[in-house]
C-alpha cells in the first residue's frame, strides 16, 4: 500500500510575469514502512517538494495523497489537524521551542491530540530512553548539544507514531559522530516502529542509510536508487556515482 | 554609497518600520508641550493664583518629565534591539564602531527631532483644547487665547534635548557590546528556570508580600493624626512609597515565579498549548517581566490613584454643596427670605418652598460610636446636634422613642463612624431624654449655618420635639430656629435665580446660601489640583498602556519562530490565540489588580483632603481605567493576532 502518493505536482513562486517554477510535475509513491532519501544539489527543488508534501506549502499543480486522503485539496484547518494526527517533522535547525524543557517540548505533539497523562508518560520514558536523551529531560535547549537537541526533536516526530517523518537536513548541523548517531537512531525507530521516514539530504553518508534515494534535478525526478541488499558502504557509492554524474557543482549559485 | 546617503536610506526605512518608536516621540513631546505652554501662559495666572497652583504645575511637570524619560528610553531600547543585525552587517562590511555609532546618532537625531518638532505643532494645537476644558472645570472666566509661548518652547527642547543625550549614551553602550557573531546567531538565554522549589524564592515573595502590607498599613495610618510634622509626614511617605514598590518588585520576582513553578511541575512535562504559550513564555522572560510588570503596576497605581482622587474632588463639590446646601438656596433669615421670594416672583421664575423648625440640643452618642473621638475636639457625651421634627421631613413617622440621624458624609463616616443602631441622650436645660438611635440617612435636611458644619441632624417624633422645644438650652441655640429651602421648579432657571441671589447681596451673611454657588466655590478651589492630577492620570494610564503593548510587541517578533514551530506540528491559529490571550490575561491582568490595590490604599489614605465623598467616584474611575487599559490588552492580542498569521 501506497502511504503517500504524489502526481504530478508543479509548484511555482512568484507573479504571473516573472514566474519560477521550482517543481515540474513530480511523481512519487512511498510505501509504508520505507526509509526514502531525496538527494538534489541546492536550488534543486528538494526542500520545495518536502514542504509541500508535508502540507506547510501548497501546490500549484497536481495531487497529494497521504494515507488514501487527499491533503492538496484541505482547507488550512483541516490540514493542521491532519498534521497533528499524521505528520513528525524533524528540521535542520532543530525547530526546538526555547521556552520549554526537553520533555515539554517532546511531549507538546501528544498535548494537542489530549493523549492522557499516563500514557504520555510511559511513551516519552521508552522513546527518549531509546534515544538516550532520558537523562536531558530538565534541560532547556540551549544547554544541550546539537546532537542532543535533534534527537530531542526527532523524539519529538517520533513520539505520537505519525504515519510519516519529514525530516529536513536532519544531519545538517551536526558534527560527524552525532549525524551517525542520530542517523543509526532514525534507521533504528524505522525498523522497530515501522515508521515511515521521508528526509531531505545533500550527504550521501546519510542518504546511505535509507532504503531509497530520489534524485532530483530542476525540479523534476532525475533517477532513484534502491539499496536492496546492498551494504550501506557499496550503496554509498552507488550514490556517489550517481551524483557525480548528476553534477550539482553547476548549479551552486543558484 | 556615502555615509549621508546610507542614513538617508536607512531613515527612510525605519521610519516604515518603527512607527512605533515616532509615535511615542510625538505623543511625549506633544504632551509636554502642551502641559509646560499653559504653565506659561499669562491667561493662567488667574487660576494659579486661586490656590498655591505654580507649585504644583511645576511638580507635576517634573512628574511628567521622569515618566517620558521612562516611556521614551523604553521604546528606544526595543528599536535599537530590532536593529541588532543591522550593526553587526555594518561591522560585518568593515566599519568601525564608532562610525556605526555616528549613523546611528546622525540617524535618530533627524528622526527624533523631527518628530519633536511635529509633536511641539501637535501639542500647541492640544494645549488650546486643554486650557479650554481647564476653564470650563475651573469655572475662571478667560478666554482661551493662546499664545506660542517661545520660553515653552525652550524648555521642552531642553528636556528633550537632555533624553535625547541619554538615548545616545544607551544607544553607545549598546552598540559597545554588540558582535559580528551576534548576526549570525541569535543566542537565547533562559531567565527562569523549572527548578526545585526554592525556599529562598518562598522567602523573597513572602518578604515582597510583607513590605505591601506594612505600606498598606502605613498609608492607612497617614493622616490619623500620628505623624504631625511636614517632615515626619513626608518621610512616611517615602517609606510607604518605597516599601509598597520594592515589595511589588519582590512578589513579582519571588512568588510569581515560586507558583508557576509549582504549577508546571505538577505538570511534569506535560504541557498543553495555553500553558505553552503562557506559562513557559512568562517564566522564559520572569526577569525582564518582575522590572516591567513593576514599573506598570506603580504607574497604574498612580494613575489610578490620582485619576480617583481628581474625580472624587470634582463629584465631591456638588455633594458637598448639596450637603452643605439641601436645596438650591437656602435661608436661616426670614426676612432674607421674603426679599428673595419677592425677586423671584417679579422675575416670574417658580419656585416651592419648604420651611424646617430647628432647634439646637446636646445629644449624647457615646454609646453608639463605633470609634472613640481621641484626638477630635468633640466631647461624644455632648455634641450640639440640631434637632427637627418627623413631621417636616416627608415619608418619616418615628415613634415617640426611636430618633433617626440624616446627613452624613463618606468623609463623616470615617472620623466618626457609627453603629447601626443604639441608645442615646438628649438633653434638654433640665431632662434628659433617653432614646433609641435607629439608623442613617444620607439626605442632609437643613444647611450648615444649623448642623455646624456638617454633623447629622436627629429627626424626632414630634412629641419628643415638643418636649425638646420647651425645655431648650437657650446658650447653645443659633439665632435662627427656622430653615428656609427654596427650590427652583425649573432647573435652567437656577442659574439666573443664582444671580438675583448674589446681587441682593444675601451670600454676605453666613445664615443663607446658594447651592450652585457653594459648588461653584468648591470647583474653583479644587479645579486646577483637579485637572493637574487628572492630566498626569490620564498620562500615565497612556504610558503605562503603550509600555505594556510596546513590550508584547517585541515579544511577539521573539516568539515568532515558535509560533512557526507551532503551528508545522498542527496547532492552528486559534489554538496559539487562545494561549496568547490566556497570555495577555496575565501580563495585562495582574499589574492591573495588584494596581488597583495598591491605589485603593493610596486613596483610603488620604481622599479626604480632597473631598467629601469617596467609593462612587473611586469606583467609577477604576472601572474606567480597567476599560481603556483593556483596550491595550485587546489591541496586542491584534497585533499577535498577525504575527501568528505571518508565521508559517
Amino acid at each position: 500500500m501506497h502511504i503517500l502518493e504524489a502526481v504530478k505536482i508543479h509548484k511555482s513562486y512568484g507573479t504571473k510575469f516573472n514566474k519560477q517554477e521550482v517543481l515540474k510535475g513530480v511523481d512519487i509513491r512511498i510505501q509504508q514502512g520505507e526509509f526514502v532519501s531525496i538527494m538534489g544539489a541546492s536550488g534543486s527543488g528538494k526542500t520545495t517538494l518536502l514542504n509541500v508534501l508535508s502540507s506547510i506549502d501548497k501546490i500549484s499543480n497536481g495531487t497529494i495523497k497521504i494515507e488514501g486522503k487527499e491533503i492538496s485539496s484541505m482547507k488550512e484547518k483541516q490540514l493542521a489537524e491532519f498534521r497533528k494526527h499524521h505528520l513528525g517533522f524533524i528540521f535542520q535547525e532543530y525547530n526546538l521551542l526555547d521556552t520549554l524543557t526537553v520533555k515539554e517540548n517532546i511531549l507538546l505533539p501528544l498535548s494537542i491530540t489530549k493523549t492522557p497523562k499516563k500514557e504520555a508518560e510511559q511513551k516519552f520514558t521508552t522513546l527518549a530512553k531509546e534515544l538516550g536523551i532520558y537523562e536531558l529531560k530538565d534541560k532547556y535547549p540551549n544547554e544541550i548539544s546539537g546532537g542532543q537537541k535533534q534527537r530531542t526533536s526527532a523524539a519529538r516526530a517520533f513520539i505520537h507514531e505519525p504515519s510519516i517523518i519529514f525530516a529536513d537536513e536532519p544531519t545538517g548541523a551536526l558534527d560527524s559522530k552525532s549525524a551517525s548517531d542520530l542517523l543509526n537512531k532514525l534507521s533504528e525507530l524505522n525498523q522497530t516502529r515501522k515508521a515511515t521516514i521521508i528526509m531531505v539530504t545533500h550527504d550521501p553518508v546519510a542518504a546511505s542509510y535509507c532504503s531509497r534515494v530520489i534524485f532530483i534535478k530542476d525540479g523534476q525526478i532525475y533517477t532513484q536508487l534502491n539499496k536492496g541488499e546492498e551494504t550501506r558502504q557499496t550503496f554509498f557509492h552507488d550514490i556517489m556515482r550517481t551524483q557525480g554524474v548528476l553534477g550539482g557543482v553547476q548549479h551552486e549559485h543558484q | 554609497m556615502n555615509i549621508n546617503e546610507l542614513i538617508f536610506r536607512n531613515l527612510k526605512k525605519n521610519l516604515k518600520n518603527y512607527y512605533l518608536y515616532v509615535f511615542a516621540l510625538i505623543f511625549s513631546a506633544a504632551l509636554y508641550f502642551a502641559f509646560v505652554t499653559l504653565q506659561y501662559d499669562p491667561s493662567m495666572d488667574q487660576t494659579k493664583g486661586s490656590i498655591k497652583g505654580a507649585a504644583a504645575i511645576r511638580t507635576a511637570s517634573i512628574l511628567l518629565v521622569a515618566i517620558v524619560s521612562i516611556f521614551l528610553l523604553y521604546a528606544n531600547s526595543i528599536f535599537i534591539k530590532r536593529r541588532s543585525k543591522e550593526i553587526g552587517l555594518f561591522q560585518l562590511i568593515g566599519m568601525t564602531k564608532s562610525k556605526i555609532f555616528r549613523i546611528l546618532s546622525m540617524e535618530n537625531f533627524i528622526l527624533y527631532f523631527g518628530s519633536l518638532m511635529v509633536g511641539i505643532f501637535l501639542g500647541f494645537s492640544v494645549s488650546k483644547l486643554i486650557i479650554m476644558i481647564l476653564f470650563k472645570i475651573t469655572g475662571v472666566e478667560a478666554i482661551a487665547t493662546l499664545q506660542f509661548s517661545v520660553q515653552a518652547l525652550i524648555q521642552t527642547l531642553v528636556v528633550f534635548g537632555v533624553i535625547y543625550c541619554f538615548i545616545m549614551l544607551m544607544n553607545y553602550a549598546f552598540i559597545k557590546r554588540q558582535t559580528i557573531l551576534s548576526l549570525f546567531r541569535t543566542i537565547s538565554m533562559t531567565e527562569g528556570k523549572v527548578k526545585k522549589v526554592s525556599f529562598l524564592e518562598m522567602f523573597i515573595g513572602i518578604t515582597g508580600l510583607i513590605l505591601i502590607i506594612i505600606g498598606y498599613y502605613l498609608s492607612s495610618k497617614l493622616f490619623e493624626g500620628d505623624f504631625t510634622t511636614m517632615n515626619e509626614l513626608f518621610l512616611v511617605m517615602t517609606i510607604i512609597l518605597a516599601s509598597v514598590i520594592i515589595g511589588t518588585y519582590l512578589l513579582y520576582k519571588g512568588s510569581v515565579r515560586f507558583i508557576l513553578n509549582i504549577i508546571r511541575k505538577q505538570k511534569n512535562g506535560y504541557l498543553n498549548i495555553n500553558e505553552v504559550l503562557s506559562l513557559s513564555s512568562i517564566m522564559f522572560r520572569m526577569k525582564s517581566n518582575a522590572l516591567l510588570l513593576t514599573i506598570i503596576t506603580v504607574v497604574s497605581a498612580l494613575a489610578i490613584g490620582l485619576l480617583s482622587l481628581s474625580y472624587i474632588s470634582y463629584y465631591s463639590a456638588e455633594k458637598m454643596a448639596e450637603n452643605y446646601v439641601p436645596n438650591d438656596f437656602s435661608f436661616a433669615n426670614q426676612k432674607d427670605a421674603v426679599q428673595f421670594k419677592e425677586a423671584l416672583q417679579a422675575n416670574k421664575m417658580k419656585f416651592s418652598e419648604k420651611i424646617v423648625d430647628v432647634i439646637q440640643v446636646d445629644v449624647n452618642i457615646k454609646q453608639i460610636l463605633e470609634t472613640g473621638l481621641e484626638g477630635m475636639n468633640f466631647d461624644p457625651n455632648v455634641m450640639t446636634l440640631p434637632v427637627i421634627s418627623d413631621q417636616d421631613v416627608k415619608d418619616i413617622d418615628l415613634s415617640a422613642t426611636e430618633v433617626l440621624f440624616s446627613g452624613f458624609s463618606d468623609l463623616l463616616q470615617k472620623f466618626m463612624s457609627l453603629k447601626d443602631s443604639g441608645p442615646i441622650e438628649l438633653k434638654g436645660q433640665h431632662e434628659i431624654i433617653p432614646q433609641n438611635y435607629i439608623g442613617l440617612n444620607k439626605d442632609t435636611i437643613v444647611s450648615t449655618y444649623f448642623t455646624n458644619g456638617g454633623l447629622p441632624t436627629a429627626i424626632v417624633d414630634k412629641t419628643v420635639y415638643k418636649r425638646l422645644k420647651h425645655d431648650i438650652n437657650p446658650d447653645i441655640q443659633k439665632e435662627s430656629t427656622i430653615y428656609i429651602g427654596i427650590d427652583m421648579k425649573d432647573s435652567a432657571t437656577i442659574e439666573k435665580a443664582n444671580e438675583i441671589f448674589q446681587k441682593m447681596k444675601f451670600s454676605d451673611n453666613r445664615e443663607n446660601d446658594s447651592r450652585l454657588e457653594t459648588s461653584n466655590n468648591q470647583k474653583q478651589n479644587m479645579g486646577l489640583i483637579m485637572f493637574i492630577v487628572g492630566f498626569l492620570g490620564l498620562t500615565f494610564l497612556i504610558t503605562s498602556g503603550c509600555i505594556l503593548y510596546f513590550k508584547q510587541m517585541d515579544e511577539s517578533e521573539d516568539e515568532k519562530p515558535n509560533y512557526t514551530i507551532l503551528r508545522k506540528l498542527g496547532f492552528t491559529e486559534g489554538d496559539l490565540l487562545k494561549g496568547i490571550q490566556a497570555k495577555q490575561i496575565f501580563n495585562f491582568g495582574i499589574p492591573l489588580v495588584i494596581g488597583l490595590f495598591h491605589s485603593y490604599f493610596a486613596v483610603q489614605s488620604g481622599w479626604f483632603l480632597f473631598g467629601s465623598e469617596v467609593w462612587t467616584p473611586m469606583i467609577i474611575v477604576m472601572v474606567l481605567y480597567t476599560a481603556l487599559y483593556s483596550i491595550f490588552g485587546i489591541l496586542s492580542v491584534f497585533y499577535y493576532k498577525k504575527v501568528i498569521k505571518d508565521a508559517l
